[in-house]
């Protein structure tokens, strides 16, 4: 395991274990970490959390993120690659709350990953990010996985993505776009009866 | 390109032991010896390599949704799409010559096959009062003989305007902003006539009349389950979607009264392993049951679970979805809890056992979808049985998380976008608020007529013009003696179609036939070359651009003849700008997008590559019913019965057919070649009915009206059926479906579960196929 802070004091802190119902917070903290990162953004945690939120606008400031498709708010597809090398993969938000929390699986079968992001203010109304990440590679990429060099490699592109959003962050200075949805188990909370992108047909379709 | 047949073939009946695998090789032959035989090698390229690709056609063999751009094969269709495609690119031609030398009666006396292969319509026709011959008219002469009819009836709701799921939206849009300017809403629709019963069922329990999956659903989910549904010959993409499914480590469990080749094994033939190796068992666990039978499954595997949580309190229900997002559990539970178990068996022909070991499946898995088609929602019972359905995905939370989902399996292509545009006969006050804030005219309130009330209020002389927009309404509705009165007691029909079917020529004092471009063929109108949209089973909308010349430069699309239509009928009365419509279907679009929910911005969105997704409100935690939460709900247990000596029809497509068309008298999978005219039945029961294998039989139903309704001359054939069960070819058995039989709530047609008998043909001469 890799573990790596960049910035300045970071609140630290272990992630959340409470547990609830559908209107509680169940954070499902990864024991068992391949990358584990923090960064601090200049930036109020509103701020960098929602522009977090904003998945489509990855690819403009990621190295490796090529386009993010937003399938529903609970789902999101990513093509990855450098080159002429492409991988696309689903993702499942499992966890997550404004401001504070938010935790994924990798939908597919291979290579299968599950990862967090923790939100957390520091002194100078800053941000600190962590992102944490296990992966469970099958087949060959197992294999590789096992050596060092292969968690070095996973560490050094996740701290370089988070340098390369705290840089596009701090440039930007506001967010351009929020979701502020809660999501439970896979399953968003909706805080209000209509949400916008719930308006469609409701009359039935034969 | 071979020319179309000149008479009637005669054909013999044989039959060979049934496949046990789709697709493959063999598919791949038959699709292009079919292309080849309608139209160019040329010509059938085209289509084939545009077909489903960003900007080039959407199939309209189907609804089924297209892989994201990026990742769909260079040869992105199926043996019945590519078949589909070409029968309407056919290059043959029915011109006024035909008509000259064919009677109305004549053609009446044809079979639907032999119809379709005439080719595709050219110009205008019209058959005058008294008159035993469609002749040419010109198009103004035309749309002014039907609006001129239009305008002297007595109230616009003597008229009935029917679609077919093949139109675009921005037909359907303008179609039913033609009917309610005019001043009705009677609006029947194909609809009526397939999934009516899931949207009634799912709108009340979940607040969506759609389903509420996406293929990257299908690929994540542990557990699948197809029930009442052939994607074999039905919607065969399908197939794909299963095998990469399967390939995640899913399981599939197939529900039905066949064990059809296409839920046993597929063939994928753009694999290696589908064309050398064996291919991909596609159902893990088949459950051979009797029809209607699915209701009571659905009932006892809730008891289950709900026993199963009795016995391991907290493991087994997902009980944070069920209290923060449900209603109605309890008393649902209690009702569950009451289901017989000698009930549930005699209903689905299945052992205790048998259910139970699916329990074992679903207790497994975390994510589970449910798929389905006609043969839940043709049942009397099919609104309780998709409400079941939904009570058993509520059980474990199988709602708005990834890889889980309710996913109706729609046929037509845009069956789902027509709707969502606004063909329903009972629309809400809010589509027509904004209807009316938008155009400024009152758009009529009452409820229109549907398409079963359609056909009886064209029986009792209320309906006086008919005007479909694609289809074959007559081969499509049940009663077909009652249906072809009915359509021949109007004072005038109107056909929008590519191609001649019976619908032609069952016909009103006067009818028409409006000859429309085709999904293959370009559009230009005066603002330049168009295109259309349609939106997929799974909520995705996406442009559809046909690349061929068009059949006939006399030819009009869709669009064009409604908005024509309109100008003859309504003058400048609605201050509805007619000819905009026709010139540029942007600003068609540019009105749907203030008026449709979800179709914000809908040309810019429309025209990126692979359209857009309509949002899902139960995948947004969000349940627009009339409780504002997810419904449980309690449905009386039925068992389908039929009395000793009958059998439980279920009607079905052969392999080798689109809808009411059959391309050939084969049905390959089957492993019936030669004839249509036959009736499946399992040989216990054929031995029990005194009968053999190739006996001629009349088909005659039973229905409380005390009406005979029979279908002449078919054959029995041994087959692998659901004991008590019998399976034959629709349309020629929608004569067999009383229009009075209908679902419970949704109003469909029940073409499922019709109590027959057999009765051998003694000395009567067998009369000729029809």
């Amino acid at each position: 395991m890799a573990q790596q802070k960049d910035g300045l004091r970071a609140a630290p802190r272990t992630p959340g274990t409470r547990t609830g119902g559908d209107g509680g917070t169940r954070r499902r903290p990864l024991r068992e970490r391949h990358v584990d990162q923090t960064v601090e953004v200049a930036v109020p945690v509103r701020t960098a959390y929602n522009q977090w939120t904003q998945f489509k606008s990855f690819p403009r400031f990621s190295a490796v993120v090529r386009d993010v498709e937003q399938v529903r708010p609970t789902v999101t597809a990513w093509t990855i690659g450098y080159g002429r090398l492409h991988r696309r993969f689903a993702v499942e938000i499992l966890e997550q709350d404004p401001d504070a929390y938010l935790a994924w699986r990798g939908l597919e079968q291979r290579p299968w990953h599950r990862g967090e992001v923790e939100f957390r203010p520091t002194g100078f109304a800053g941000t600190a990010i962590t992102v944490r990440m296990r992966l469970e590679p099958r087949g060959a990429a197992k294999i590789l996985t096992r050596s060092s060099w292969a968690a070095r490699l996973t560490t050094r592109l996740v701290h370089g993505e988070l340098m390369r959003f705290k840089e596009f962050m701090e440039g930007l200075g506001q967010e351009g776009g929020a979701w502020r949805g809660t999501i439970r188990n896979g399953r968003v909370q909706h805080d209000r009866p209509e949400p916008p992108r719930s308006r469609v047909a409701q009359w039935p379709v034969g | 390109m071979q020319n179309p047949p000149g008479e009637e073939s005669e054909t013999s009946l044989s039959v060979t032991p049934p496949k046990k695998w789709a697709a493959g090789v063999p598919a791949v032959v038959h699709a292009l010896e079919y292309s080849l035989e309608q139209t160019s090698p040329r010509r059938t390229g085209v289509d084939l390599l545009t077909m489903n690709q960003v900007g080039g056609i959407d199939c309209p063999g189907c609804a089924w949704a297209d892989p994201a751009p990026g990742r769909r094969h260079r040869n992105e269709y199926c043996e019945n799409g590519a078949k589909h495609i070409n029968d309407e690119a056919t290059t043959r031609r029915v011109t006024a010559g035909f008509f000259r030398e064919h009677s109305v009666a004549d053609l009446a006396g044809r079979s639907d096959m032999w119809l379709n292969q005439q080719g595709r319509l050219t110009e205008p026709m019209i058959k005058r009062p008294g008159s035993a011959h469609y002749e040419p008219i010109t198009w103004n002469d035309a749309l002014g003989v039907l609006a001129g009819e239009l305008n002297s009836l007595a109230s616009p709701d003597e008229a009935v305007f029917y679609t077919s799921g093949r139109a675009s939206n921005e037909a359907a849009f303008v179609l039913q902003l033609f009917a309610r300017s005019f001043g009705t809403n009677n609006l029947p629709d194909c609809s009526n006539m397939c999934h009516e019963s899931s949207g009634f069922a799912l709108s009340e329990t979940l607040g969506t009349g759609k389903g509420t999956v996406s293929l990257d659903d299908l690929h994540h989910a542990d557990l699948i389950f197809l029930v009442g549904q052939n994607p074999g010959s039905n919607h065969p993409r399908q197939l794909s979607a299963l095998e990469e499914a399967k390939r995640g480590g899913a399981r599939i469990v197939a529900v039905n009264p066949l064990p059809e080749a296409g839920l046993r094994r597929f063939k994928n033939p753009q694999q290696p392993r589908g064309i050398v190796g064996r291919g991909t068992q596609i159902a893990d666990r088949f459950l051979h049951i009797k029809p209607g039978g699915d209701l009571a499954l659905f009932q006892a595997l809730n008891r289950l679970l709900l026993e199963a949580e009795d016995a391991r309190p907290g493991t087994v229900l997902d009980h944070d979805f069920i209290d923060a997002h449900t209603t109605g559990f309890e008393e649902f539970a209690q009702h569950a809890r009451r289901v017989h178990w000698d009930d549930v068996c005699t209903a689905t022909g299945l052992t205790r056992e048998e259910i139970e070991k699916v329990r074992d499946e679903v207790l497994e898995s975390k994510r589970v979808i449910v798929c389905w088609a006609m043969g839940i929602t043709q049942h009397k019972h099919g609104v309780p049985t998709v409400r079941e359905i939904v009570n058993f995905l509520m059980l474990r939370g199988n709602l708005g998380r990834a890889g889980t989902g309710a996913c109706p399996v729609r046929g037509h292509s845009n069956v789902q976008g027509d709707r969502t545009m606004g063909i329903w006969e009972q629309m809400p006050d809010t589509f027509l608020d904004a209807l009316q804030t938008e155009f400024g005219f009152d758009p009529p309130r009452a409820h229109g007529l549907d398409s079963v009330d359609s056909i009886k209020a064209m029986r009792e002389g209320r309906v006086r013009v008919f005007l479909a927009l694609a289809g074959n309404f007559v081969r499509a509705a049940p009663d077909s003696d009652v249906t072809e009165e009915a359509m021949r007691s109007c004072r005038l029909t109107a056909h929008i179609s590519t191609k001649l079917n019976r619908s032609h020529t069952v016909c009103g004092d006067t009818a028409l036939i409006l000859p429309t471009l085709g999904r293959t063929e370009r559009d230009v109108q005066a603002d330049g070359e168009q295109f259309v949209t349609v939106e997929n089973s799974m909520s995705e909308v996406h442009t559809s651009r046909g690349r061929l010349e068009p059949a006939s430069p006399m030819l009009l699309s869709e669009i064009a003849i409604l908005c024509r239509l309109a100008r003859h009928t309504l003058g400048d009365k609605a201050g509805i700008p007619w000819e905009k419509f026709e010139g540029d279907y942007n600003t068609i679009r540019d009105r749907i997008s203030r008026i449709v929910p979800g179709f914000h911005d809908f040309n810019a969105r429309v025209t990126r590559p692979g359209g857009f997704l309509l949002p899902n409100p139960v995948n947004e935690g969000v349940f627009n019913n009339k409780v504002g939460k997810a419904l449980f709900t309690r449905n009386e247990s039925v068992v389908p019965r039929a009395p000793e000596g009958h059998l439980l029809l279920q009607t079905l497509r052969s392999h080798d057919q689109w809808n009411t068309v059959p391309y050939t008298d084969n049905d390959r999978y089957r492993g019936i070649h030669g004839s249509r005219r036959v009736v499946l039945v399992n040989p216990a029961d054929i031995s029990a009915l005194g009968l053999a294998q190739g006996d001629h039989v009349d088909l005659v139903s039973v229905w409380s009206d005390g009406t005979e309704r029979r279908a002449e001359n078919f054959q029995v054939v041994s087959y692998p059926a659901a004991k008590g069960s019998a399976a034959a070819y629709y349309p020629e058995t929608n004569v067999l479906v009383p229009l009075d039989s209908v679902a419970d709530v949704s109003n469909q047609p029940t073409s499922k579960g019709i109590v027959v008998r057999l009765e051998p043909v003694l000395d009567r001469t067998h009369p000729s196929p029809a």
